[in-house]
């Protein structure tokens, strides 16, 4: 495995960070309750190649095993979040996030 | 024998009032109230009579604890200052038990029948309970600290059944009377005990009174401490000039009057002061005031009571006037005298205050003089009873005030003859006419309430519907009152039965425990050495003083009585015309010197103005800076009110947001 | 903030610009200017790899596999802008998958490929079917070649000024750091050493078996491969190092993650079993 140096994980960096910001900025201003937790998945992606370029630039395997863990809780929450979702959407027929503002209490 | 049952003393009747409170659940059980006081307060007198061979004499020059303290728990420890639950025992804590257990077991068994019928029945009795409750612990404090824990516990307990019929605005009024007069007495006595610790670096009273007994030279703080030690003494002893509470807490039941206003709780005071006579002695000015205060309130309470046409009043103004002659007795070093009187005031007065109860129960509440006349008849027994109070208390030879009294008046004028200081003799004189004045009033009123015509008066508290009375006649468990229930009528004899016990005391109690009584004051703490040492060289032309005094002062009651005698039961108009041609002072003494308008016009309305002023500054400037506390995030919400609207995004741009902002200035304090 | 190396300002002015581009596509009323933005994104981009690449230093031909980087990198981040701009749910959707692909592209890179391919069949292959299906359940029936027709939840953006501005803040301090100084490895932190591994743990493996395995029984081919150090017999492959690490070093997170799919798997079939009629609201 070669050396993994500090130029090159800038960039891999540089992917995962844009990728990360671009699912923020997608949950922020999407409004369809799907869509936003795709953004959320697009943010996993990020993390996850942040994760892997760190374990190969320290030279530690963790980061990778670690990828196996965020899959994990990501097909958990896709699970959870869409059944919840569906639920909504058969209570008020539209996936529209702010029709759901009246739970502000 | 040992002193361990003594801690089950004050504890037996704690427990009663528990369980008196229980009572009031239901309303089948509220008549085990009775019972469980009567028996709770008796098992208390008998404990205190079981207890008394093993009571040791005490000596504050040479302290030796270990005889007379039993201790219950460790109350309070901190540092050095230490409380102890723990109970002192000497005669005089002895004597003062059995008067307050005994007395208090004789009115509970009276208050079991007058008080039949009352909603608050067990309220009542648990009342009566935790008084004894805190008298004990009072009587039996061994430390100042827990003294005044019964003396602020009686003052409580005083309220509660002064308030008794709460429903009735005179007697919240009083209540509260009381409670407030007391606060200033009770105030100066806790800074008095507070003084007493930064001076002796001690509670306990044992330590106090050896501490004190040995001072060489007084300091400042020695002598501002008897003053203060007094201040609570005259609140709660109702003297000038705290006494006004007195009267007024006639409004309460009146075995509450008997017990705690005549018997009991009122000669606390006395009690107190005999009790730290050797700290009283530390300032020379200190006891010749309590004389001179104890003298000057007798004569003027009983000047006050010439006129009153109440019948309890009339009484609550004569404990006034007795508790000043025993103020009297302990400021001139005459302990025995004073705790002599208040032993054998607390039966005559307890008697007394019954047997207007029986009065006022008969008559459906009526206790106005001018609406009573020739009850003889119908009432032989009470009227043979009260006869005996009087006697007693106008000092009739041979009585138990005849002897209390003129022990007193008697060690007075030694003090006097033997000193030649000419206050003590002008206080006997005052003792003298004040003599007069209660033999007087005294049968003033027994001539105007069961000699001469009958007639009479029904009061209206069977028909008010807040009195105990009208409760008392409802209730079926007293047929004869139903019978009655217009008409006067004698007492059943469970009511009478106590008074009986009473009335011998207050005719024998004097001849038969003068002696006995003496033995145990002088071998208490409240033996006054320097009292005696006077008598051997003490006469008055001639004669021992003590055997002129007994003739004086039955001469004098005699002389009262019989002026009552012409006045009020033989010829009944020259009392009206006397009384017309004094009107001025007939209304002055009737409206009881204008005090209660003197210190209305002086105290309580300056104090109101005060608290008005108080009161519009803390609208004005306190809740006006409160509201604009409290107006300022108001406002801050209302500029924030927008980003709150539910929107889950609204929310997730804020965090990010933050997160953005937060990030930067990492980076910029991580990058300088 | 005055030893901030240029390649940095670059970087911020690319995210200024990044962010202008993506605040012309996301869809908004108005005039429709999302090609212009489409056009000032990829330039910007463009303009950034080549800085990139002209002013970080020449690193030889070790770095030949990163020229795939590039590649796979534009693609990921062109999908990602079009998962959040496409009004179309199954369009955002499809553009996932893309951005899976790429970042699994760039996992190879890594030398992760079980990683790539894991993520490969997990997301891109279930979880994203489970979004398609939910899309498909729950979408709003609208004519779906005509982006007009779609409701307007999917056609207008939620303040789109403000969640850009404050993304690309983000973007461009997060940048700042890797950029501005090198990175240092931090030796404490690394695996031990493949050899090391088989001689504690994996001591049953001879050369010979793994050669078998590899169907290698030419004396002379297996000279010359131990030469090669990917077919070294003391180097683990990646699976064998990732599989040794889990197992090894996270079995209780391992057990935990099992339990976590084993709960929402069940909280998921209650939650969908529930009966609700539409627009029954009770408020």
């Amino acid at each position: 495995m070669t050396q993994l140096d500090s130029y090159t994980l800038a960039h891999f960096l540089l992917t995962s960070f844009a990728l990360f910001t671009l699912g923020m900025i997608g949950f922020l201003i999407r409004r369809n309750l799907i869509i936003m937790f795709l953004c959320t998945e697009l943010m996993f992606q990020g993390v996850v190649i942040a994760l892997v370029a760190f374990s190969r630039f320290h030279h530690n395997v963790t980061g990778q095993t670690f990828v196996i863990f965020v899959l994990t809780v990501a097909a958990a929450e896709a699970a959870l979040a869409l059944a919840l979702v569906v639920l909504l959407f058969r209570r008020k027929a539209t996936l529209d996030a702010s029709a759901w503002s009246s739970l502000k209490g | 024998m040992t002193l361990q049952p003594a801690i089950l003393i004050p504890w037996l009747p704690a427990l009663s009032a528990g369980l008196c409170g229980l009572c009031c659940v239901r309303k089948s059980w509220r008549r085990l109230a009775a019972p469980l006081t009567i028996g709770a307060i008796f098992a208390s007198f008998l404990l205190a009579v079981l207890v008394s061979p093993a009571v040791k004499p005490f000596d504050p020059a040479e302290p030796d604890l270990a005889p007379h303290v039993v201790t219950l728990f460790s109350w309070i420890h901190v540092g050095d200052f230490r409380v102890d639950m723990a109970y002192f025992l000497d005669p005089l804590t002895l004597l003062m038990l059995m008067v307050v257990c005994g007395v208090g077991t004789l009115v509970a068994v009276y208050a079991a029948g007058y008080m039949a019928g009352d909603r608050g029945y067990a309220r009542f009795f648990a009342g009566v309970s935790l008084f004894i409750f805190a008298m004990t612990t009072l009587v039996m404090a061994d430390n100042l600290v827990l003294l005044y824990l019964g003396w602020e516990g009686v003052g409580l307990c005083s309220y509660l059944l002064i308030g008794f019929y709460y429903q009735k605005p005179s007697a919240v009024a009083a209540a509260k009377k009381a409670f407030i007069v007391n606060r200033i007495g009770d105030l100066g006595f806790a800074l008095g005990i507070f003084l007493i610790y930064s001076t002796f670096h001690t509670v306990s009273l044992a330590e106090v009174l050896s501490l004190a007994h040995h001072v060489e030279e007084p300091t400042t703080a020695h002598l501002w401490i008897p003053f203060l030690l007094m201040l609570g003494a005259f609140g709660k002893s109702a003297q000038i000039p705290l006494y006004v509470w007195l009267p007024d807490a006639m409004e309460g039941p009146t075995p509450v009057s008997a017990l705690i206003h005549a018997a009991t709780m009122v000669t606390a005071g006395v009690y107190m002061i005999a009790r730290l006579l050797p700290v009283f002695e530390l300032s020379p000015y200190a006891l010749p005031t309590v004389a001179i205060v104890g003298a000057v309130t007798a004569l003027f309470a009983a000047t006050i009571a010439l006129c009153q046409y109440d019948l309890k009043r009339i009484y609550a103004y004569s404990t006034i006037s007795q508790l000043g002659y025993m103020f009297l007795g302990v400021g001139v070093l005459s302990t025995v005298g004073g705790m002599f009187h208040l032993f054998t005031h607390a039966f005559f007065k307890a008697l007394l205050f019954l047997t207007a109860g029986s009065v006022m129960h008969a008559l459906a509440g009526q206790l106005d003089l001018r609406k009573i006349s020739g009850l003889r008849t119908r009432m032989p027994i009470t009227c043979l009873l009260m006869l005996f109070g009087c006697l007693a208390l106008a000092g009739f030879p041979f009585t138990a005030g005849f002897f209390s009294k003129d022990l007193i008046l008697a060690d007075v004028l030694v003090r006097g003859l033997s000193l030649h200081q000419p206050l003590y003799t002008t206080l006997a004189v005052v003792g003298l006419v004040t003599a007069f004045l209660t033999a007087f009033y005294t049968f003033r009123l027994w001539f105007r309430v069961f000699l001469g015509p009958t007639r009479y008066e029904l009061g209206d508290e069977h028909h008010a519907a807040d009195g105990a009375h009208a409760a008392g006649h409802a209730a079926d468990a007293h047929d004869i009152k139903i019978e009655h229930v217009h008409d006067a009528h004698e007492m059943p004899w469970l009511m009478n039965a106590p008074l009986v016990v009473l009335a011998v005391g207050a005719l024998f109690a004097g001849l038969f425990c003068k002696s006995w009584l003496a033995g145990l004051v002088t071998q208490s703490s409240a033996a006054a050495a320097a009292a005696h040492s006077l008598h051997a060289h003490a006469t008055l032309c001639g004669y021992d003083p003590h055997l002129a005094m007994e003739f004086i002062s039955s001469a004098v009651a005699v002389l009262g009585i019989a002026a009552a005698a012409y006045f009020h039961w033989l010829n009944r108009p020259a009392a009206d015309s006397v009384a017309a041609r004094y009107r001025g002072l007939v209304s002055l003494l009737n409206h009881k010197y204008y005090v209660d308008e003197i210190y209305d016009a002086l105290i309580v309305r300056p104090l109101r103005a005060l608290g008005g002023l108080c009161f519009v500054l803390d609208r004005l400037i306190v809740e006006g800076l409160v509201a604009l506390v409290g107006f300022l995030p108001r406002l801050l919400g209302l500029g924030l009110q927008p980003t709150q609207q539910g929107a889950l995004q609204g929310y997730g741009l804020g965090m990010a947001a933050g997160i953005a902002i937060l990030a930067l200035l990492i980076a910029l304090a991580l990058g300088t | 903030m005055n030893n901030t190396p240029p390649v940095v300002w670059i970087l911020y002015a690319g995210s200024v610009l990044g962010a202008l581009a993506l605040y012309l596509i996301a869809p908004k009323p108005g005039p429709k200017l999302a090609r212009l933005g489409g056009l000032l994104g990829a330039v910007t981009l463009g303009g950034v790899w080549l800085a990139l690449a002209r002013l970080l230093p020449d690193l030889g031909p070790d770095r030949a596999p990163f020229v795939y980087y590039y590649v796979f990198s534009a693609i990921a981040i062109v999908s990602a802008v079009r998962v959040i701009t496409h009004v179309k749910p199954v369009y955002s959707a499809l553009w996932f998958v893309m951005v899976v692909l790429a970042s699994a592209g760039l996992l190879l890179t890594l030398d992760a490929p079980f990683m790539a391919l894991a993520m490969v069949i997990i997301y891109a292959g279930a979880i994203l079917v489970t979004y398609v299906f939910v899309i498909m359940l729950a979408a709003d029936t609208g004519d779906s070649l005509n982006p007009d027709q779609s409701p307007e939840y999917e056609r207008l953006a939620r303040e789109p000024f403000a969640a850009i501005a404050a993304g690309f803040l983000l973007l461009a301090v997060l940048l700042s750091i890797p950029f501005s100084q090198p990175l240092v490895p931090n030796p404490k932190t690394a695996s031990e050493t493949d050899a090391k591994i088989i001689q504690s743990v994996l001591v049953q493996r001879p050369a010979q078996q793994l050669l078998k395995r590899l169907a290698l029984d030419n004396a002379n081919q297996v000279d010359l491969l131990a030469k090669d150090p990917s077919l070294n017999p003391q180097q683990l492959t990646n699976i064998e190092r990732l599989g040794l690490d889990l197992f090894r070093s996270h079995p209780l997170g391992l057990e935990l993650a099992g339990i976590i799919l084993t709960v929402s798997l069940v909280g998921a079939v209650v939650l969908a079993r529930q009966r609700i009629n539409p627009n029954s609201d009770p408020h």
